[in-house]
């Protein structure tokens, strides 16, 4: 294939419009990530960062039983969040998509991210005192006659599920709903005549069509659950942590950036990995 | 399940779930005016008080003005960037081009946490003092993935013919691109820009990790909640809160109605 | 049309901006960096002093030394000019020749509590590089309506089932397994390696009975929401500041003892403003700047100043505690002092009690 000097001229022009972004990601996203994994095979000893090469951040990292259980707890906490948010996004998005009257469904969406626009680390806080003895939710159970006592919500694996669920719920109503509505009605339609019963066609035709969307979203959800800082810090009580909380207690504590760095890989290794599964099923839905 | 039955459970399940979702934002609107120190049950009594503190704080001012001018200045560069770069993707051909797309959307699929301390480690290597500045970069990166895809996705074939005609009546490239494609798609760029400023302006930890005595409105509000519990915090959650829907509806009736386009 | 209205805004912002950026330099004033604990960034206590000084003095605050002294490492030299640091780690940053010599002539030495002088941290071969500012307890707080106060004379309420998920531990290794050891009969200054492993049986006992462990402003919710009743680590500095409000918060020191903090504040040795930041040193040891200092927002302390207790109402002085202090000055010990393994194990023994 010849290039004649007219395409080159362009090509020449298309580079330069690509450049700036790619150069920007280039020096601020990937050198400094590559730069960081060079880290984390260096040591901190004496009080300085040594530049000798060694794997003894990781082996650290799976010798010692706190630092692993630290990657555990963050796996389970996500995956709770995941799968509760999930559950209860759905039917709201489903609700708000089929529901609610064409005209009213952009307010009722707006509605339910709304909550999104409070600053986040107030928010997390919020669910401190919600949550808390004397707080509306306890109140409430004990007020209903669920509970004898109050529960303790706050400072726990429940209240870091609690403050994540919320936010993603938020998050993930909203991408579900697009999902939803651009299904053509005529699916549902069609279904119908076939003779199919309301759940019949959720289940075999809505959704499955809608299940690549909700992997995006759940993907989307484990990689903003798995690396957030502040939600488990407010709410979790330090009755367990999760691992940003192990890489942040490494910076401000120990000043050991070698050792977070490490860290840093794992959790970017772990998020990989759920790219790679969630890509993968995607591909085989599609073929 | 009778059509109303359905009904009936279906605004039961949206009401708790609205309730769920507004839960914290009720609780922390109603303690900012709790008249006495302490942001906790029960409530006292009614005060603006709080609200004149936060207005008459220079520090948290000062964060607030920060955050509003990182947000703006670090959503703008993206936007562009990612304009150009969607430019150059949806109208010519580049070679290994999905490759390079996916280099510009890879930082959304990594953790902030993991961008900050990158940019930290090399920040500190090469001595650049953490700024405002370095906040910034760490934003930009954050957001020109968004503004990427946002602006990619509604770069179509239709605007194409128009530009194309543009072309033969004789406009230049840049002229082309400035004035009729841009305009073309300015509810794209613009929302694009927005929800930027949205995330620049909420966003905790790169602007913890690379700011350094000037900061950001959530690390001041960090701080602020490390030193002791006090219902200012609350009034400013508001504040930001009233802020952020004035700005949202203002979208929603400017821009986005007028286009007609879906979010 | 439109987009001559476009360019018209950007323009604008882009002078805006240039005009932004000029009026600050225009008004550019003498600016001392000074890297402190949190106490420190209270307007109260720092504006007297930008006001009185036409300076700005650009505050960082940090916790733990080791990240203290890691700021410091990365910065260049020169970068910073006064240096709040934790009393038993001043030798550790004098051997690293960080601290300038302050010539005794320009501090209160005499008005100081003799027993938080602490010469032996703060100077070396008889050059004070130095002075201790501040000082408290890290011992229990608790609610007195809730809980019998005579339960809270002993340490070993933490050992048994009595008060089990109305406990907070304070979120900080150094005291927290300072406590432990005095529990156990262990001399602080004397910790060792070998002392660990008892220490962290203790610890992980003591998390079983605890509902939570949480920094300040957590460990106070907990504690004026009634989420919990007893802070173990707190003292003064978690309740002092929240009596006013709620009378029935208390704190006292056990028969074991409890331990003592102190901050210590010195000028940096690279700091190219010696004269400034002494100056600031001068007036965080005035009285005035004590009395504001002992009752910063952050957190309230005993200020090291004898003289801030004429700064100081009845009120403020009953709530620090002022008459009991050689009291309690006798029955409490320092924090352990730490090299930087010993503070690498004690660190990982902490962090596994949180992972219990």
């Amino acid at each position: 294939m010849t290039v004649t000097p007219l395409e080159r001229a362009e090509q020449r022009k298309a580079w330069g419009f690509a450049l700036p972004a790619l150069v920007w990601t280039t020096a601020f996203f990937l050198f400094p990530f590559a730069y960081m994994a060079a880290i984390s095979l260096w040591t901190r000893s004496g009080g300085k960062i040594v530049a000798t090469w060694t794997l003894d951040n990781y082996a650290a990292f799976f010798g010692k039983s706190h630092l692993l259980k630290a990657l555990l707890n963050s796996l389970e906490v996500t995956a709770i969040v995941t799968v509760i948010s999930i559950l209860l996004a759905y039917p709201l998005a489903w609700i708000i998509a089929e529901r609610v009257p064409k005209r009213w469904q952009r307010m009722a969406l707006i509605m339910a991210i709304l909550p999104f626009w409070t600053s986040y680390v107030v928010r997390s806080y919020s669910w401190l005192l919600v949550l808390s003895k004397g707080g509306v939710v306890n109140q409430t159970l004990i007020w209903a006659g669920l509970v004898a006592e109050p529960l303790q919500l706050s400072a726990s694996r429940t209240g870091t599920v609690i403050g994540f669920v919320h936010f993603f719920v938020m998050l993930l109503t909203l991408t579900i709903y697009a999902n939803l509505v651009q299904l053509s009605p005529n699916y549902r339609r069609a279904a119908a005549d076939l003779g199919a019963s309301g759940l019949q066609t959720f289940r075999h035709v809505i959704l499955p069509l809608t299940l690549p969307g909700i992997m995006v979203g759940a993907f989307l959800t484990f990689v903003l659950c798995i690396g957030d800082y502040i939600t488990p810090q407010i709410l979790g009580g330090n009755n367990e942590l999760l691992l940003p909380q192990v890489i942040m207690l490494q910076l401000g504590r120990r000043a050991d950036f070698p050792m977070a760095a490490a860290l840093s890989l794992v959790l970017m290794a772990v998020v990989t990995l759920a790219y790679l599964f969630c890509a993968r099923w995607l591909k085989m839905e599609r073929t | 399940m009778p059509r109303q039955l359905q009904t009936a459970f279906a605004i039961l399940y949206a009401g708790v779930l609205y309730g769920f979702i507004f839960l914290p934002v009720v609780v922390l609107v109603l303690f900012s005016f709790q008249d006495g120190t302490l942001p906790v049950p029960p409530l006292h009594g009614l005060t603006l008080h709080w609200y004149g503190e936060i207005f008459a704080d220079r520090k948290l001012m000062a964060a607030l003005g920060n955050s509003l001018l990182v947000a703006v200045i670090s959503s703008a560069v993206a936007c562009l960037l990612g304009f150009l770069a969607a430019y150059a993707f949806a109208r010519y051909r580049l070679p290994a081009s999905n490759l390079q797309r996916a280099l510009i959307v890879a930082p959304m699929t990594v953790s902030t946490l993991i961008i900050a301390l990158g940019l930290l480690s090399v920040f500190s290597r090469l001595d650049i003092q953490l700024s405002l500045w370095t906040v910034g970069a760490g934003h930009v990166v954050i957001n020109l993935p968004l503004c990427f895809a946002i602006i990619y996705a509604s770069m179509g074939a239709h605007q194409i013919n128009i530009e194309r005609a543009a072309r033969d009546l004789g406009a230049r490239d840049w002229q082309v691109m400035l004035l009729v494609t841009a305009p073309m798609l300015m509810p794209s760029i613009l929302a694009a820009f927005f929800l930027s400023v949205t995330f620049s302006w909420d966003e905790f930890i790169i602007a913890f990790l690379l700011s350094r005595f000037d900061v950001t409105l959530p690390v001041e509000i960090w701080s602020m909640l490390r030193s002791g519990l006090d219902p200012k915090t609350n009034a400013i959650g508001s504040v930001v809160f009233l802020m952020s829907v004035v700005l949202l509806f203002m979208l929603e009736l400017i821009v986005l109605r007028k286009s007609g386009k879906p979010s | 049309m439109k987009m001559t209205i476009t360019a018209a805004a950007v323009r604008r912002l882009l002078l805006a901006t240039a005009a932004c950026a000029l009026s600050t330099a225009a008004v550019a004033q003498e600016e001392l960096n000074a890297l402190v604990w949190c106490d420190h960034t209270d307007p109260a206590l720092i504006e007297p002093f930008e006001k009185a000084n036409d300076v700005k003095v650009n505050l960082k605050e940090y916790e733990g030394t080791g990240a203290g002294l890691s700021i410091v490492e990365q910065s260049r030299p020169g970068d910073w000019d006064v240096f709040v640091i934790d009393g038993v780690d001043v030798p550790r940053a004098i051997d690293m020749d960080l601290l300038a010599e302050i010539p005794a002539g320009r501090l209160p030495a005499d008005d100081i509590f003799p027993e938080v002088r602490m010469e032996a941290n703060n100077s070396k071969d008889g050059k004070i590089y130095a002075v201790t500012e501040k000082f408290g307890y890290n011992t229990i707080s608790y609610d007195k309506t809730k809980v019998d106060p005579k339960d809270m004379e002993d340490l070993s309420i933490f050992w048994s089932d009595k008060y089990k998920g109305r406990i907070a531990l304070y979120d900080y290794y150094l005291p927290m397994i300072g406590l432990t050891g005095l529990a156990i009969g262990k001399t602080t200054a004397e910790l060792t390696m070998d002392d660990l492993p008892a220490i962290k049986e203790k610890l992980f006992e003591m998390k079983k009975v605890a509902r939570q462990v949480s920094d300040v402003v957590a460990s106070q919710t907990a504690l004026v929401t009634g989420e919990v009743d007893i802070i173990l680590g707190g003292g003064e500095w978690v309740t002092a500041g929240l009596m006013a409000e709620k009378p029935n918060l208390d704190w006292t020191v056990p028969k074991q003892g409890a331990l003592r903090w102190a901050q210590s504040i010195g000028v940096f040795k690279d700091s190219a403003k010696q004269d400034l930041a002494l100056k600031f040193v001068e007036y965080i040891l005035s009285p005035e700047g004590q009395a504001k200092l002992a009752t910063s927002s952050c957190y309230w302390g005993m200020p090291a100043n004898a003289k801030a207790g004429e700064h100081l109402t009845d009120q403020q002085k009953t709530a620090l505690r002022w008459d009991q202090q050689p009291e309690y000055l006798r029955t409490t010990q320092l924090y352990p002092v730490v090299d930087a393994e010993l503070d690498a194990a004690m660190q990982d023994v902490w962090t596994e009690m949180l992972q219990q």
